[in-house]
C-alpha cells in the first residue's frame, strides 16, 4: 500500500475522532455535566494515567484468561474438527449443533462453571472462553477440511494418493485460512467472553470486575479508565488476528481458497 | 499393445432405484498409441463418464476397460496417465513449479528431481519464467497450460483431458489447441479429449467418437486426416471444413434420431 492510501484510510478517521473527542469534552464543560454523569475526556485520560499500573496489571489479567481460552479453545477446536472430517456420523450429530451453540449466548454458563470451582480460581473464565472459542473454531475449520474444490480431490484420486497425502497435500492446506477466519472472529469474542466472565464473579482482579466496581464506588472517571484498558486489550487481539490472517491471504492472492465467515 | 481398450462398457448410476440412469451402453472402442481421440456429443451423452471410466475414477457396471494392457485400477496405481479438467485446478497455497511437482511428490521423487523436470515442463509449455508465481497471478489460458504441465510431468504415456480448453476464450482456446498438438507431437503422448466445439474436435482428432445420449452409445467414429503438420492455415482449409460437416452431420443425425425416438415412444 502506497503512503498516499494510508494516509486516506487513517487521517479521515483520526481527525473524526479527534473532533468527537473534543465534542465530547466541549458538551461537558458546556452544559456543566456532573463527573458521575459523564466525566469528562481530560478528567478520564488524568485517571488513565494516574492508575495506569492498576489497569496494566487488570488488563494483563483479563488478557492472560482471554489467551489461555483462545489458545486451549482453537486446539481442541481444531483436534475436534478432525475427528469430525473423520468420521460423518460425528459431524452429522455435531454440526448442527456446533452452529446452533454459536447463535446462542451461552456465555451464562460461566455461573455454572462458578459454582463448580473455588471462589478464587481463574479457571471458570478460561473455561468459558475455551468453550465460545472452541464451536468458533470448530465450525470453520470443519468446513475448511470438508469443503475441498472436487477437482482437487480427484486429481489426487488420479495420482493415486494415499489418504494421509490427500489430508497433508489437500486438506489441511485448504482449511488453512478458514482457521484464519475462525481466529479473527474468535479473538475479540474471547476478550469480550473474559470480560463478561469476570463481570460474573469470583476473583476480583479483572478489567470485567473493576469497571462495574469503580462505578458502583461513584469513581466513573477510573471506571472509564478500565475502559480504556478493555478497549486497547480488545484492539490488541483484533489486530494480531488480523496482522496473521493478512499474512496467509497475501501469499495465496485476493481470491484465497476460503475467504469466508 | 493398444493405449485403451474399452470393452462391451455399461455404466448404470443408482443401480434399482427409482433415480436409476443409463449412462453408457455397450461401448466399444480401441485407442491405439499416439493417438489423438476426441469425444463428442450432446450433454448427457456419457462422454465425461466414458474419460472417467478410463481414468478409473469410476468403475463400469458391466465389461472391463485396460490401459497399456493392465486394467484402470493397475494404470492409475501406476499413475500411467495424466489428467486435465475444465478448471485448471492448480492448489491456490503452492506456487507454479510446486503445484507441476505434487504428482512426482507423489511418486516419491527426489527434490531435485522433481524441480528439474518441473522447469523442463515449464519450457515445454513455453512458462519458464513464472515458476515461482503464484497460480492467481497468472491467466485463465496461462493457468490451464500449468495445468496441462502438470498432468504430463511424470511423462505418462496417456493424457485424459475433460474439456481443457471449454472456460477459455476463442481466441487463446485456439491457441491452446495449437500449443497442445506440438506438445503431444514433442512427448508422443496419446490424448482422449472431451469437447462440446465441433470445429475443436476436428482441429486436433485423429478420430472423433461421436456419442448419443440417454443411454450414452458411440454412434459413429469419423477419421479426420489433416495430414502431421497443423497450424493456422489448416483451420482454413477444405479438408478441415469437411471434417467439420461430417461431424456436424453424424451429431444432426443423433437429433433427428432423439426427436423420431421419442414420438415413437408417445
Amino acid at each position: 500500500m502506497s503512503l498516499r492510501r494510508v494516509m486516506q484510510a487513517v487521517v479521515p478517521p483520526a481527525i473524526f475522532g479527534l473532533v468527537f473527542v473534543l465534542g465530547w469534552e466541549a458538551v461537558v464543560k458546556g452544559f456543566d455535566l456532573k463527573p458521575y454523569f459523564l466525566p469528562a475526556p481530560s478528567a478520564i485520560w488524568s485517571a488513565f494515567t494516574d492508575n495506569l499500573d492498576l489497569v496494566r496489571s487488570a488488563a494483563l489479567v483479563s488478557g492472560e484468561n482471554a489467551l489461555v481460552g483462545l489458545l486451549v479453545g482453537t486446539l481442541l477446536g481444531v483436534a475436534a474438527s478432525f475427528l469430525l472430517m473423520r468420521f460423518q456420523i460425528l459431524n452429522e450429530l455435531v454440526s448442527p449443533l456446533a452452529i446452533a451453540l454459536n447463535a446462542v449466548p451461552i456465555i451464562v454458563l460461566v455461573a455454572v462453571f462458578q459454582n463448580m470451582f473455588a471462589s478464587t480460581s481463574e479457571i471458570p473464565r478460561r473455561l468459558m472462553v475455551t468453550l465460545i472459542v472452541f464451536f468458533i473454531v470448530l465450525v470453520n475449520v470443519a468446513k475448511g477440511l470438508r469443503q475441498v474444490h472436487p477437482t482437487h480431490l480427484e486429481l489426487m484420486r488420479s495420482y493415486a494418493a494415499s489418504p494421509a497425502a490427500i489430508l497433508t497435500k489437500t486438506r489441511i492446506p485448504n482449511a488453512l485460512p478458514y482457521l484464519f477466519t475462525a481466529l479473527k472472529i474468535a479473538a475479540p469474542t474471547a476478550v469480550i467472553t473474559a470480560f463478561v466472565s469476570e463481570y460474573f464473579g469470583g476473583r476480583q482482579n479483572g478489567l470485567g470486575y473493576f469497571i462495574p466496581s469503580n462505578f458502583a464506588n461513584s469513581k466513573n472517571a477510573v471506571a472509564w479508565a478500565y475502559v480504556i484498558g478493555a478497549c486497547l486489550l480488545g484492539l490488541t487481539f483484533y489486530l494480531v488476528s488480523v496482522l496473521l490472517e493478512s499474512i496467509i491471504k497475501q501469499s495465496r492472492g485476493a481470491a484465497p481458497g476460503g475467504a469466508t465467515t | 499393445m493398444s493405449a485403451v481398450v474399452v470393452n462391451n462398457v455399461s455404466k448404470v448410476f443408482n443401480v434399482d432405484k427409482p433415480n436409476q440412469v443409463d449412462a453408457l451402453a455397450e461401448i466399444e472402442l480401441v485407442i491405439e498409441p499416439g493417438e489423438f481421440v476426441s469425444l463428442i456429443g450432446p450433454s448427457g451423452c456419457g462422454k465425461s463418464t466414458l474419460l472417467r471410466l478410463i481414468a478409473n475414477l469410476t468403475e463400469p457396471t458391466i465389461g472391463d476397460v485396460l490401459v497399456n494392457g493392465k486394467s484402470a485400477a493397475q494404470a492409475r496405481l501406476d499413475q500411467d496417465y495424466g489428467m486435465a479438467f475444465q478448471q485448471a485446478g492448480l492448489f491456490d497455497w503452492r506456487t507454479v513449479e510446486k503445484n507441476i511437482e505434487l504428482p512426482l511428490e507423489l511418486k516419491g521423487w527426489d527434490k531435485a528431481k522433481r524441480r528439474a523436470r518441473a522447469h523442463d515442463m515449464l519450457e515445454l509449455v513455453k512458462l519458464p519464467e513464472f515458476a515461482r508465481h503464484m497460480p492467481w497471478q497468472l491467466s485463465g489460458g496461462m493457468q490451464q497450460r500449468v495445468a496441462i504441465a502438470r498432468a504430463l510431468a511424470a511423462h505418462p504415456p496417456l493424457l485424459l483431458m475433460d474439456e481443457p480448453f471449454g472456460a477459455l476464450d476463442e481466441m487463446t482456446r485456439e491457441h491452446m489447441q495449437v500449443e497442445l498438438l506440438q506438445i503431444c507431437a514433442a512427448t508422443d503422448t496419446t490424448v482422449v479429449f472431451v469437447t462440446h466445439s465441433i470445429p475443436e474436435a476436428a482441429y486436433l482428432s485423429d478420430r472423433v467418437v461421436v456419442m448419443s445420449p440417454r443411454p450414452g452409445r458411440i454412434t459413429e467414429i469419423i477419421d479426420v486426416d489433416l495430414g502431421s503438420s497443423r497450424d493456422e492455415d489448416t483451420r482454413e482449409s477444405d479438408v478441415f471444413y469437411d471434417s467439420i460437416t461430417a461431424i456436424r452431420e453424424a451429431l444432426r443425425g443423433i437429433e433427428h434420431a432423439a426427436v423420431r425416438g421419442g414420438v415413437d415412444d408417445r
